[in-house]
């Protein structure tokens, strides 16, 4: 009887038989690629890099970025890949680009759930102000395509001197915090800024998917 | 370094300390629908959620797919493989194969007083068996307890059965129709519907934590020992089982059926709505590249500096790097239009913003204005024009997606598309198949699997020889044929199961297609040769299709010879050749729906309609039925009585996030008759057309920026 079983189950694999360009075609091929997707989740992003040494990094001031993805356990180091306004956006051995204005994340692209737009230069007067109030407006792509805006009241506080170590390097610096809320969604992003007003190290949320980068610019 | 920071997600999710059994959502019953075991609940799933159950006990195992059409809708299909008592019943009619279809509708939410309650037909399609309709309440008490209650009528009925409570509304419903073991399944069994006795069935469920749950049912199917009825063994009413669900999305279960029998099970399910790919996870785009100002308005660019050809081949490695294939390009002092084969999104409108950025970086910057012109099978689909200063000023910016959408100008392509360049002219790919193949009356199927080896030779972008060389490697089938019971109709889809099963190599098809685009809003199809595995011959359709338009009619005429059941050149075993042709109109209705009607010849020489309604999300993933009415009559069509299934279409990246245009599809018929039957042909016009015209575009703008 167990036979019917069988005719039965694979009566199921029907339902993933498959279309589509020539050796993708391949209904099998599909149906363990799809399981073994269904079993094992998403396939593991495996950590890469720019070969770019310390030295390098070092020597050539706004250059280089060093970024950490703490929930795809990544980091990399990027570079300018283009620049619009106050914006430049960077991009790393895997192909992740961030742009950023004046150090805050504005967009992400090549992560589980980018950040489509935002616009943050009232967060960057208030660090600039030495605290205060800011409006942030963040789009996400949903599931189905479509984009998610989020509208989120920020309030940004300074918390006092820091050093911070990096590369075998000390650097002197203050510290902000800015915590954002919005129907749905709240953060708490965190900057190291210098005394010429440069975010030096941040750690900044880009969406729920994506959790925190943090971001080191040299 | 770890920050005292704490990212919120979705507040529902942060903050929620919700019951156990509201975490985890429902559990499907052995039927496949959400429920106890082999009794219902009145629980849903969420909208979008698509499951399926395989479940197996002695004499009984079946596979079931339901699908949450809506909050309160939901409809499954299912395919069963049981045992039934002969005639007399002291034989066993062994693995008969049924299919059955149920719908469900649930009323109210439940509330702190007040259960749900939702009404059902299961196997409404069928006459008996398995037919069955009911009433059902459930209420959670506390965390984890959900109690059941339930009136069932047909074979939920059967157990302990009083008088039907609705005779007073109608005297004919005190008696339930006798089924005929002899009527063709699949008629509408709405002469059994709330018929007969009725009877009362109950159960809980109790979810220990997340992952386990148990449940105790009393059943109203009592399985009587009558002929043709399933030979299930019934000692008891009562039935236990345990659930286990290691993770979202599977749940697995054993249960102690009827005092007799152990049954396993196991459901999978994903939601449409919740793409595990999330937004995706194909590499970023390269982005904009901004011009300066003053070059930007430069009224021409030098040509001895940046020659047409040096720009073109540069965009073309560009756009090879992204999977996309420059087609044509011609550039005037500030325009440039550009031709592409998109080879990789799923959305053409993401394409559509991986090649305008492409562009900035490649054109000279008086070249202001983009027209982004996506081709398939050689034709321009569609024409979008979109200004570069608009790309430079929006991007990465809140709205930027709706504002480019908004001052996109969308037409019809044919008469602004450059010449298409040849490509590359030969490809081929090495894959398998597996199918099961359903032939003649009495449930028979036929499994095949094996290897396929297909190959394209482009002779023109628009005219292409395809074929597919089939070899089976499992092939069930060796039987003589068996007695046509219905020898007026010609066997144009009951004698499948006998092609292709000498287990020799077979060829699936091979054609000659040509595509055009005879006028403005028309594009044409030809195909000549094997068209598919049991027709040859010629096919041509014509469609009109407006670029901005939710309505599509198109018209297919066809003469279709039937081939050999060895699936090589000839044609002489059947002598059998027919004109078959169609007027379809397809209608996107919005809001995720898009229906489909098809007048027309069927391969039987019958006439008729078929009647589409897809629930179509924006990415792409699609559950759709179909009903075909033709001039046959039930007895000549056998078995189901017409043509009807369902059909679901996942596309690849909604589960890798990976970039493709590939998907998983099938289409699941109830018994396959000759009644109603087309042509299986590969690469019909709407399907080619319609994703890069502006209803299918708009779905996905989204990805525009992506």
């Amino acid at each position: 009887m167990m036979h019917k079983f069988w005719i039965c189950l694979g009566a199921a694999t029907v339902a993933l038989a498959a279309c589509g360009p020539l050796n993708e075609g391949s209904t099998g091929a599909q149906v363990l690629e799809l399981a073994a997707t269904r079993i094992a989740g998403a396939p593991p992003v495996a950590a890469s890099g720019l070969a770019v040494s310390q030295d390098e990094i070092l020597s050539s001031p706004g250059k280089y970025m060093r970024v950490n993805i703490s929930n795809i356990n990544r980091w990399d180091t990027m570079a300018r890949a283009g620049t619009n306004g106050p914006r430049v956006t960077w991009v790393d051995g895997s192909n992740m680009t961030l742009t950023l204005e004046n150090g805050i994340i504005a967009a992400t692209r090549g992560l589980p759930r980018d950040l489509i737009g935002a616009n943050v230069s009232e967060t960057w007067h208030a660090i600039r102000a030495g605290g205060g109030k800011a409006r942030r407006e963040h789009e996400f792509l949903t599931d189905l395509d479509s984009i998610s805006t989020q509208l989120l009241q920020c309030s940004i506080a300074f918390k006092g001197p820091e050093v911070i170590e990096r590369l075998q390097n000390t650097l002197n610096s203050v510290r902000f915090e800015e915590e954002c809320q919005g129907e749905g969604l709240q953060f708490t992003n965190v900057y190291w800024v210098n005394d010429a007003g440069v975010i030096l190290r941040s750690l900044q949320a880009v969406s729920p998917d994506a959790g925190y980068l943090q971001i080191d610019a040299f | 370094m770890r920050a005292p920071v704490c990212l919120a997600a979705l507040v529902g999710i942060c903050s929620s300390h919700l019951a156990f059994a509201q975490d985890a959502g429902v559990t499907y019953s052995l039927n496949g629908a959400p429920g106890l075991l082999e009794m219902p609940t009145a629980q849903s799933a969420d909208a979008g959620a698509l499951a399926a159950t395989f479940s197996y006990a002695d004499g009984l195992a079946r596979t079931t797919f339901t699908f949450q059409i809506t909050d309160r809708l939901s409809g499954s299909l299912r395919y069963s493989i049981v045992d039934l008592y002969g005639d007399p019943t002291s034989t066993i009619v062994d693995g008969v194969f049924e299919r059955g279809f149920d719908l469900r509708y649930r009323f109210n939410d439940e509330t702190t007083y007040l259960p749900a309650i939702a009404i059902g037909l299961r196997d409404f399609l069928t006459p008996g068996r398995f037919g069955s309709e009911y009433l059902v309440a459930s209420k959670t008490i506390g965390e984890a307890l959900t109690v059941s209650a339930g009136l069932g009528w047909g074979a939920m009925g059967t157990r302990d059965g009083f008088d039907n409570p609705l005779g007073g509304l109608d005297a004919a419903l005190d008696t339930r129709p006798i089924f005929d073991e002899s009527t063709p399944e699949g008629q509408l069994a709405s002469s059994q519907w709330f018929h007969g006795d009725a009877a009362l069935f109950g159960g809980v469920e109790y979810q220990i934590n997340e992952s386990w749950g148990i449940k105790a049912e009393y059943a109203s199917i009592a399985y009587p020992q009558q002929a043709f009825a399933p030979a299930v063994d019934v000692e008891t009413p009562y039935n236990l089982g345990v659930t286990y669900r290691p993770r979202d999305g599977v749940q697995v279960g054993l249960a102690y059926l009827y005092g007799t029998e152990v049954a396993l099970s196991g459901t999978f399910s994903l939601n449409a709505n919740n793409r595990p790919g999330m937004s995706g996870r194909e590499t970023a785009p390269v982005p904009v590249k901004v011009t300066a100002t003053n070059s930007r308005a430069a009224a021409t660019w030098d040509r001895a500096v940046l020659p047409e050809p040096v720009l073109q081949s540069a965009l073309r490695t560009l756009l090879e790097a992204e999977g996309i294939t420059l087609s044509g390009l011609n550039l005037t002092d500030t325009t440039a239009r550009v031709r592409y084969v998109n080879g990789r999104y799923r959305s053409q409108a993401q394409a559509m913003g991986r090649v305008a950025r492409l562009m900035t970086q490649v054109l000279p910057a008086p070249i202001q204005t983009f027209t982004l012109i996506p081709e398939d099978r050689g034709m321009p689909l569609s024409a979008t024009t979109i200004m570069r200063r608009d790309l430079e000023q929006l991007e990465n910016q809140p709205q930027a997606s709706q504002t480019m959408f908004d001052r996109a100008v969308f037409a019809d392509a044919r008469d602004s598309a450059p010449p298409a360049i040849a490509p590359s002219n030969w490809t081929w790919g090495l894959g398998s198949y597996f199918a099961i193949i359903p032939f003649n009356e009495g449930g028979s199927v036929r499994v095949d699997a094996g290897l396929t080896l297909r190959g394209i030779y482009t002779i023109r972008p628009n005219l292409v020889i395809a074929g597919a060389l089939g070899q089976s490697v499992i092939n069930a089938a060796k039987d003589d044929p068996i007695a046509d019971s219905t020898p007026d109709v010609q066997n144009v889809r009951t004698d499948g199961g006998y092609y292709g099963d000498d287990g020799v190599p077979v060829l699936q098809t091979l054609t000659v297609n040509h595509y055009a685009r005879p006028a403005r809003n028309l594009y044409s199809r030809v195909s000549l040769g094997y068209l598919e595995r049991m027709f040859g011959g010629v096919s041509g359709e014509l469609l009109w299709k407006p670029v901005d338009s939710h309505l599509g009619i198109g018209a297919e005429l066809n003469y279709a010879a039937q081939r050999n059941t060895d699936m090589l050149f000839g044609f002489d075993e059947y002598d059998y050749d027919t004109v078959t042709g169609h007027i379809s109109a397809y209608y996107d209705l919005g809001n995720g729906y898009h229906t489909q009607l098809d007048v027309g010849r069927y391969l039987a020489g019958d006439w008729g309609a078929t009647l589409s309604v897809d629930r179509e999300f924006a990415n792409g993933f699609r559950v759709g039925a179909y009903v075909t009415q033709t001039d046959l009559s039930y007895d000549d069509f056998g078995d189901g009585s017409y043509s009807k299934g369902v059909r679901i279409v996942i596309p690849q990246d909604f589960f890798t996030g990976a970039a493709t245009r590939a998907s998983y599809s099938n289409t699941f018929q109830t018994q396959l008759g000759d009644g109603g039957a087309r042509l299986e042909l590969d690469g019909r016009l709407y399907d080619v057309v319609r994703d890069a015209h502006v209803a299918d575009l708009s779905d996905t703008w989204g990805r525009f920026w992506r």
